[in-house]
């Protein structure tokens, strides 16, 4: 356990020092936020400069980054130009949407992937799996952005979904079910093309892991006892190859976050991916970074998940201590 | 249940040919592409791929196919008529009227029709655009970002993943700091995030250049941890041990010994790291962030199947993404035939 | 600038031994940090022994006791983190680097395994040759040459040299060793277990072969093995190391009639009869 604390300062230290990287990153660049308006012939230079020293663009390096950790521990991670206010109100709306969204895909993606796993992986060999693993193996050579744009082209044709954001207008006149029931047609597309992205990835290992399981002693002789084929697959092979798939889940917590930026850019999904994306377009340097580290906080506490479930899930690591 | 599975004889050379003949094909777009990637033709919107015949409305057959030119039908925005009447027969070796065009000395081109007909096999974008040749002039730039951006992250992880294993201690600790630093962000908000730091407005052969460098710089991460380990266990041999007993001095060591071992790995990140570069660079000149107008990227022309009307009405707006499927998948298979073959053990 | 290794083979006039190495309270202890805690394995604790130029020294002792760790330590091929090693009077510590390169090459190791000690790729002869192309002795054809020689006096033909190292025997193997060691101009052998892997009828074999390589090149031997009855054949003079220390020191027949320390006990007792079969 020392060592998970350990690993958890660690992680801290490394959100820490990539802040300051980025920082120092935007130093580096040319022009700020308000370059673009110098450009700008209609507003004056002086109106320009008036406005850097309201918003502090003229102070030295390290007093800005002092300013706006004071501004993490107030809870608001920096200020928005763009949109005029604290970065960290902008963040929690976004966040708690992508969450959403991807909470939403990987369960489905998981109870997709188990089942459907097994049961390629105990077809193994025969023409079920080799077709799957071309399947497979397609999907996963086609790019999310396609995935997206696949999913955008099948609402458009079939009219069933809608092609874009989260709600519907005139969602707050709505009932209790009816709210439910648009926010799920929303969600539909943007969360399938998420799970299309992922299912190979989980399929291939599920099935991987389960064909070791089944190749062991202890299964061949559970076969030769009788045991149903159903009971033996999800009672005795699946418990044993759950390691190899908690790293797995470590990694999909991992990416909670930030797996669907792309996605939700082209479905106009209301997350962090379209913040970020004008963040950057509009040099919002604050915006930039919180999107930033709070995916960097989920990476490692993702990993740090995986590695704590780990532990408790497999008895043999908890007695020689934990591996390297 | 108890047999292992045997996977199908995989093959080297599918997936190789295929790609050659992809990049052959993006490197000698000039002679291949029948219009320059700039050339518009704002009478033919959003055309449909042209269609080869060969028999004419006489009943005549040709040996050698041919189209007829599309008018705009009458009456109508937007929908195109094959006109019967004219008919422009495929010539092969054509001259290009204007000189020189890119990298071949050659004044010529591989196949077109005489003006004023277009022939635009994969139908026109809303300039009039042929899309068959902004997709092999796209290939220039979205293949060799990939190849470049990959060859640069390999070679940088090569370098690092050796020097740290082969010589250990401090260095080491701080090369595997810094690739855990970069490997534990998710690359692409990486990417974006670099890429937000850098200026806007870039010329396309800078935006080309730096997208593979911030690529690679941030790539080279995998590839050392692997290298490395290669290089520790390489460097415990016997044989190793024996070579320096005689004197044999570090870089003998490496270059003799110790590196050979590791291009097995090294030639396996390669074939999986390209495809993923290449695809960084297409999303990236998707959203906007790489290679701009009017230079194509496959990227970029994607970018205009986010508008509705286009996705909807024009199906052959969508060819760069099957081409990329296509270098993917080639990829891909290349990579498991290279680890098959090679032995490697990947994670 | 390599001297060749021929000698006359005179035995020197009387004179006090030269001390070839000597080692003072070498000690080593390996550390390794491990996710919960960290483990210290002392592999050499406060070892000192001298070895006389032109004689055979054994080392036994069962697996693990240090035995390999001297040998590398010896050879300048690890690190010892206490104590001093030294050659021919000189320090170890006080060495530069090229000094240090040019003893490395005095003193050669004989592996254990000779297939693990061999590039797999390369043939016979390249493998012979490497020590040469190191030091850049002479030329190309000279050094094939050179390494053609060697491997006929270790008794391997023309018609083997070509071939890869793992087509040969094991035998074949640790020949190919002896004369690749041979090639970088030692003082001194050290064999690390480097008998153990082969049949008997071979073993006698390479044994024979050693003893005529002393003579002719005036080497000295140090040979580790955990196989008492060979070093009684061989050595002039034998230690017994046991968890990282020496513990006895004696001629092989007082060790083998009068043991004092109960490792070198079990280990004589532990000795198979002479007509037994083999193998510990």
């Amino acid at each position: 356990m020392r060592y998970t604390a350990k690993r958890f300062l660690a992680g801290i230290l490394l959100l820490f020092l990539v802040s300051v990287l980025t920082f120092l990153l935007a130093e580096l660049a040319p022009g700020d936020f308000l370059s673009e308006m110098r450009l700008n012939p209609q507003i004056s230079a002086e109106t320009v400069e008036a406005l850097r020293t309201s918003y502090g663009l003229d102070q030295p390096l390290p007093l800005r980054y002092l300013r706006w950790l004071r501004s993490i521990a107030k809870g608001e991670f920096g200020f928005s130009f763009a949109h005029n206010r604290p970065v960290g109100a902008l963040l929690w709306v976004r966040a708690r949407n992508t969450l959403l969204l991807t909470t939403t895909a990987t369960a489905l993606a998981w109870l997709i992937a188990i089942p459907l796993g097994v049961w390629i992986a105990s077809r193994q060999g025969g023409w079920t799996d080799r077709l799957s693993l071309g399947g497979i193996s397609v999907l996963q050579a086609t790019p999310e952005l396609l995935l997206g744009l696949g999913c955008l082209l099948l609402a458009a044709r079939s009219g069933l979904f809608p092609t874009g954001g989260m709600v519907s207008l005139g969602f707050a006149e709505l009932g209790f079910a009816a709210k439910l029931r648009d926010l799920a047609v929303h969600l539909a597309l943007p969360a399938a093309a998420l799970v299309l992205g992922s299912l190979p990835i989980l399929l291939r290992h599920v099935r991987s892991a389960l064909v070791e399981v089944l190749d062991a002693p202890f299964v061949r002789v559970a076969r030769g006892h009788g045991i149903p084929r159903r009971r033996l697959l999800f009672r005795y092979a699946l418990p044993a190859a759950v390691n190899p798939l908690i790293s797995l889940l470590g990694f999909s917590i991992a990416t909670l976050v930030s797996g669907s930026l792309l996605i939700e850019i082209i479905m106009s999904w209301p997350g962090l991916g379209p913040l970020l994306l004008e963040a950057i377009l509009a040099r919002d340097l604050h915006v930039v970074i919180g999107c930033i580290l709070l995916s960097g906080f989920f990476l490692v506490a993702g990993n740090l998940l995986a590695d704590v479930l780990l532990y408790l899930a497999d008895p043999r690591i908890q007695t020689s201590g934990t591996p390297r | 249940m108890a047999r292992k599975s045997q996977s199908p004889r995989v093959r080297l050379w599918p997936p190789a040919v295929v790609l050659a003949v992809v990049y052959a094909l993006a490197i000698g777009a000039d002679f291949v592409a029948p219009y320059d990637y700039f050339a518009q033709n704002r009478s033919l919107p959003f055309a449909p791929p042209a269609r080869l015949h060969f028999v004419d409305p006489a009943g005549n057959w040709h040996l050698i196919p041919f189209i007829h030119p599309l008018v705009e039908r009458p009456g109508s925005y937007g929908e195109y008529v094959e006109d019967r009447s004219r008919i422009y027969p495929l010539r092969f070796f054509l001259e290009v009227p204007s000189g020189q065009r890119g990298f071949q000395r050659w004044n010529r081109r591989l196949f077109g029709v005489d003006e004023p007909a277009r022939l635009c096999l994969l139908g026109t974008d809303g300039y009039g655009r042929d899309q068959l040749s902004r997709l092999l002039y796209g290939a220039r730039i979205s293949l060799f970002a990939g190849l470049l951006a990959g060859g640069l992250a390999v070679a940088l992880g090569l370098a690092l993943g050796a020097v740290a294993g082969y010589y250990g201690g401090w260095i080491d600790e701080l090369l595997m700091r810094g690739a855990e630093l970069c490997m534990t962000l998710p690359w692409l908000y990486l990417l974006l995030a670099v890429r937000a730091f850098l200026p806007l407005h870039i010329t396309p052969v800078e935006a080309f250049l730096l997208l593979i460098a911030i690529i690679g710089l941030i790539g080279w991460a995998r590839p050392a941890r692997l290298i490395r380990g290669v290089v520790l266990s390489a460097k415990e041999r016997d044989f190793v041990r024996a070579a320096r007993g005689f004197g044999g001095g570090d870089l003998y060591l490496l270059r003799r010994h110790v590196l050979p071992q590791t291009f097995a790995v090294a030639l396996t990140q390669i074939a999986l790291l390209v495809p993923q570069y290449t695809l960084a660079e297409v999303t990236l000149s998707f959203l906007g962030l790489g290679v701009a107008e009017p230079v194509p990227s496959w990227g970029n022309m994607l970018a205009t199947l986010q508008q509705y009307h286009v996705m909807v009405s024009y199906w052959w707006m969508f060819f760069p993404a099957v081409a990329l499927i296509g270098v993917i998948l080639s990829y891909h298979h290349l990579a498991t035939v290279v680890q098959k073959r090679l032995g490697v053990v990947t994670l | 600038m390599t001297k060749t290794n021929r000698t006359d083979g005179e035995q020197r006039p009387d004179r006090a031994p030269e001390l070839l190495i000597a080692v003072r309270d070498l000690s080593k202890i390996y550390r390794r940090a491990g996710g919960a805690g960290r483990l210290a394995i002392t592999a050499l604790d406060r070892v000192s022994l001298t070895i006389p130029a032109g004689s055979i020294f054994a080392m036994v002792g069962e697996s693990g006791g240090g035995k390999s760790t001297l040998a590398r330590c010896l050879a300048l091929l690890e690190r010892p983190d206490a104590g001093e090693i030294l050659f021919a009077g000189r320090s170890h510590a006080s060495l530069s680097r090229r000094q240090r390169a040019a003893v490395r090459r005095r003193i050669q190791l004989i592996f254990q395994d000779p297939a693990a000690a061999i590039h797999p790729r390369f043939s016979a002869v390249e493998a012979v040759e490497e020590p040469l192309v190191i030091q850049r002795w002479a030329d190309r054809p000279a050094r094939r040459h050179r390494a053609l020689e060697l491997l006929a006096e270790v008794g391997l033909g023309q018609e083997l040299a070509a071939r890869s190292t793992l087509e040969l025997s094991g035998g074949q193997r640790q020949r190919v060793a002896i004369a690749r060691a041979l090639a970088a101009g030692p003082r001194l052998l050290i064999l690390d277990e480097g008998l153990a892997a082969l049949d008997l009828s071979i073993q006698a074999q390479m044994v024979n072969l050693l003893l005529k390589l002393r003579r002719r090149y005036a080497l000295t031997y140090l040979v580790i093995s955990h196989d008492l009855r060979l070093v009684g054949h061989l050595a002039d003079e034998v230690a017994v190391m046991h968890r990282g220390r020496i513990v006895e020191r004696a001629s092989p027949r007082e060790l083998l009639t009068r043991p004092r320390h109960p490792a070198a006990l079990a280990l004589v007792r532990s000795m198979p009869s002479a007509g037994g079969a083999k193998r510990g």
